[in-house]
């Protein structure tokens, strides 16, 4: 598809920058063509956004050269660069939220006569712009704030394209976006690039990469590792190179020897979200629960915690039945939640990671009400060897720690409680692939041990690998249940979508 | 460039202990100044004047703070709860009953006021901000209306009363017996808070309430417990106010708020993450009632005084967060 001599927009070469002793990059190279989507991938801390914020002008290289549309650039500043015609779109979204669209899509190059602005002209620029480019009529006047997330993506995008942008970098776009609005964002960067732009996109997700991008540049340890074409080379293949080991070892094997049902959910219901929920999760099994925004997925998750009340059916734990009606039952019958929202509901930033570990467990360190620190600090010291924690001291704030040790913590505190089913919302969401195996590992070790999970998730690379059955959830309904050979992303995408199937039986 | 960079390190790292050490910097530079400044000032006489009329009541209702704070709340009503007991007290001991009722009828009603904003904030999730200061409004006006308009009641001498005047005023083992009501009180509240089950759900609250939640706190019945236990601390300086003045004057409970307030934000400064403590609170109360007490003795009348205690909040707070930014 691509012509011999591809036209290329930016060229940087030999890039290194060291911070102190850490190398950030290292003789890494980005090639940008013309009329082309290419894709960065890489684990976090391999480079990418090192190497971005060079291209940016916020970081100064040590060595390495940069050439932009045939010249080449000695100093890159914010500013300079954006009159070079290179536009980020940045993750955070940088929009002033009471700000009309007209007045965001004109930030810093206001239409009007000297200090005046013209409110009237802008808004009228702005509701052309986004009308030619991406067909979207906003009501004139209408406020940053009260867009969704796509749409403040498509002002921002419209922003850059406003400054005549030729190439447009996107920092983890889709990370807030819902899957409807992930396809029109993805139609609008297709259409840039058929005009010609030159688009880069940086994405965790390597089903977008596949789905996207025409070419793919793979970053690790500061250097880049290989280009290659996504509709050709498997993303196996992709994955091997971001973390320089086999996928197989991604996703860890095991053999665990099935034990009885531990959690058992029968014409569980809730009005409005789903109905007719029955399936049971093994001792030693991990099941895998998915389906699309709004299919009921996540409520059936959220009623198993006590987090909503289920209109009706039944819930047993280890053949007891249980009336699930707030967190503080669940807990005390024996289910641990890993909600997905780590910082709001996992862990506590503000708390060491002592704290969090013990909070819910801390009747069994206590006496008569007061904690005894000899036993929490024994009880907490040996969870975070056991989980290799990496954190200064047990008195470390959990803030200080990484994503995924933050997310290991927050299993430290189930662990900790003995806790014999485990329900799991999203646990690899902002979790970088290193420390994603990792804790598929201790999902492995915690089925091994005689545990109960499920877990939840809209991932089904990550899906078909750890989990030993996936229910896919439809409307409400259960839509099928996959395992062995027909546990596969096609199959579960496909009965997601409520496409017929034939999966080994609705209720297992 | 090894050298200087040392140099900014114990730079960043003195800056770090002033930071730290702010309020116990504060509190000695202003006792030396003071007693430079006033002969009277560190006399025994006055420094017992100081802890039993300025300290004890003020760092009671302080400690109630505390911990309502603690769970990230806060309590605006803390003055009703002082009066309520005050008022109640006062009433049964001037119609006779004996002091174990009074005290009995006093802590009832602080009870009361800290059942009304638990159930306000936990089953009608009125945020404590907004239920707090309803009660206190309406805690105001019931108490003008009970005493036709705010008229004080006066305990005319009689056993019950004179008996509270008398431990109100005396010592054991040299120590004033409201001091050690309150050493006891501390003691028993910093347990509470920095050892106990019940304070590190109290932390948890106050750091994250959803992970509290997600924990499997019974969030409700803790902080039901919070505000209850504040209202109860607030009740026992009421009946401290009235033995010793030997009256009950309505309103009067309102001016330990704030004051209570700016010692637990004071005490704040002391720990790294911000959060109050039994200890820090503790301080907070000494160098108000030291400042208030000192410029009272150099001769600044009482609204010179307000003003030196604002600009004595801004110095410690300022002197604490800037040092600490630079330490960083």
């Amino acid at each position: 598809m691509q012509t011999a001599k591809r036209d290329i927009a930016v060229s940087m070469t030999g890039i290194s920058k060291r911070f102190g002793p850490v190398r950030a990059l290292e003789n890494a190279n980005l090639e940008i063509a013309r009329g082309s989507i290419l894709g960065l991938v890489g684990q976090n801390g391999a480079g990418k956004s090192t190497i971005i914020k060079v291209l940016a002008g916020i970081i100064k290289p040590d060595s390495g050269s940069i050439v932009v549309n045939g010249e080449t650039v000695s100093t890159l500043t914010p500013a300079s660069v954006e009159k070079l015609g290179v536009h980020f779109i940045h993750q955070d979204r940088l929009l002033v939220p009471t700000a009309t669209v007209g007045e965001a899509v004109f930030l810093g190059h206001e239409i009007g006569l000297g200090p005046f602005v013209s409110r009237r002209a802008m808004e009228r620029r702005a509701a052309d712009l986004l009308k030619r480019f991406f067909g979207m009529e906003l009501p004139a006047g209408t406020l940053v704030k009260d867009l969704t997330t796509a749409q403040q993506k498509v002002v921002q995008i419209t922003r850059a394209l406003a400054q005549k942008a030729s190439v447009l970098v996107l920092d983890e776009p889709t990370a807030a976006l819902v899957k409807r609005e992930v396809d029109s964002l993805f139609d609008v960067l297709r259409r840039l690039r058929d005009d010609g732009i030159a688009v880069v996109f940086i994405s965790h997700y390597m089903q977008e990469i596949e789905k996207l991008c025409d070419r793919v540049t793979v970053m690790r340890n500061g250097t880049d590792v290989g280009t290659v074409d996504p509709r050709q080379t498997p993303i196996d293949e992709i994955i091997a190179m971001m973390i320089a080991r086999d996928v197989g070892e991604m996703f860890p094997k095991r053999s665990v020897e099935l034990g009885a049902p531990v959690l058992e959910v029968s014409n569980l219901r809730l009005g409005g979200s789903f109905e007719n929920i029955g399936f049971n999760v093994r001792a030693g099994e991990i099941v895998g629960l998915t389906g699309l925004l709004g299919s009921g997925a996540k409520e059936i998750v959220q009623c198993l915690f006590g987090l909503k009340t289920a209109d009706g059916g039944e819930v047993k734990v280890e053949g007891r039945e249980l009336s699930l009606s707030t967190p503080v039952k669940a807990v005390r019958d024996g289910i641990a939640m890993l909600p997905e929202d780590r910082r709001a509901h996992g862990v506590a930033l503000g708390l060491s990671v002592r704290e969090n570990i013990s909070l819910a467990s801390l009747r069994r360190y206590s006496r008569t009400g007061m904690v005894s620190r000899g036993a929490e600090n024994q009880a907490v010291d040996g969870l975070i060897k056991e989980l290799s924690i990496k954190t200064p001291h047990r008195d470390a704030l959990v803030r200080e720690l990484s994503g995924g040790n933050q997310q290991k913590v927050a299993i430290a505190k189930w662990l900790s409680c003995q806790s014999r089913v485990y329900v799991l919302d999203e646990p690899t969401v902002a979790v970088d692939v290193g420390a994603k195996v990792e804790i598929y590992n201790l999902l492995n070790r915690l089925a091994g041990e005689g545990a109960a999970i499920l877990l939840l998730s809209s991932d089904l690379l990550e899906l078909v690998g750890v989990c030993d059955r996936v229910l896919v959830v439809y409307r409400g309904r259960l839509a099928g249940s996959f395992s062995g050979p027909a546990m596969n992303s096609d199959a579960l995408l496909a009965a997601s979508s409520g496409a017929r199937s034939n999966a080994d039986g609705v209720a297992a | 460039m090894s050298v200087s960079a040392n140099d900014n390190a114990s730079k960043a790292s003195m800056r770090g202990f002033l930071a730290k050490y702010s309020v116990l910097i504060a509190f000695a530079a202003i006792v030396i100044f003071f007693s430079v400044a006033s002969p009277t000032f560190l006399t025994p006489a006055n420094l017992f004047n100081v802890l039993v009329n300025n300290v004890v009541m003020l760092a009671i209702v302080a400690l109630g703070l505390t911990i309502v704070i603690s769970s990230g709340g806060i309590d605006l009503s803390v003055g009703v709860s002082v009066d309520m007991a005050s008022m109640i007290f006062v009433m049964l001991l001037a119609a006779g009953y004996s002091g174990v009722v009074g005290v009995a009828g006093g802590l009832g009603a602080a009870l009361i006021v800290g059942i009304l904003n638990a159930i306000l904030i936990t089953r009608l999730n009125i945020s404590p901000f907004l239920a707090t200061l309803g009660v206190l409004f309406i805690g105001q006006s019931t108490q003008q209306l009970a005493t036709s308009g705010g008229q004080p009641i006066y305990l005319t001498s009689g056993y019950a009363a004179d008996q509270f005047n008398a431990i109100a005023r005396t010592a054991l083992f040299g120590i004033p017996t409201p001091v050690i009501v309150l050493i006891v009180l501390a003691v028993v509240v910093h347990l509470l808070l920095h050892r106990s089950v019940f304070g590190r759900y109290v932390q948890a609250m106050g750091a994250q309430p959803g992970v509290a939640w997600y924990s499997g706190i019974r969030v409700p019945r803790e902080l039901s417990m919070v505000h209850v236990l504040c209202a109860l601390l607030a009740g026992v300086t009421g009946i401290l106010l009235s033995a010793t003045v030997k009256s009950y004057v309505p309103l009067s409970g309102n001016a330990f708020l704030l004051d209570a307030i700016g010692a637990t934000f004071i005490g704040t400064t002391l720990s790294r993450e911000r959060k109050p403590s039994v200890i820090g609170t503790l301080l907070g109360v000494l160098l108000l009632a030291i400042v208030k007490n000192g410029l009272l003795l150099v001769g600044w009348n009482f609204y010179w005084q307000q003003v030196g205690i604002g600009v004595l909040v801004f110095l410690v707070l300022a002197a604490s967060f800037g040092l600490r930014r630079a330490a960083h």
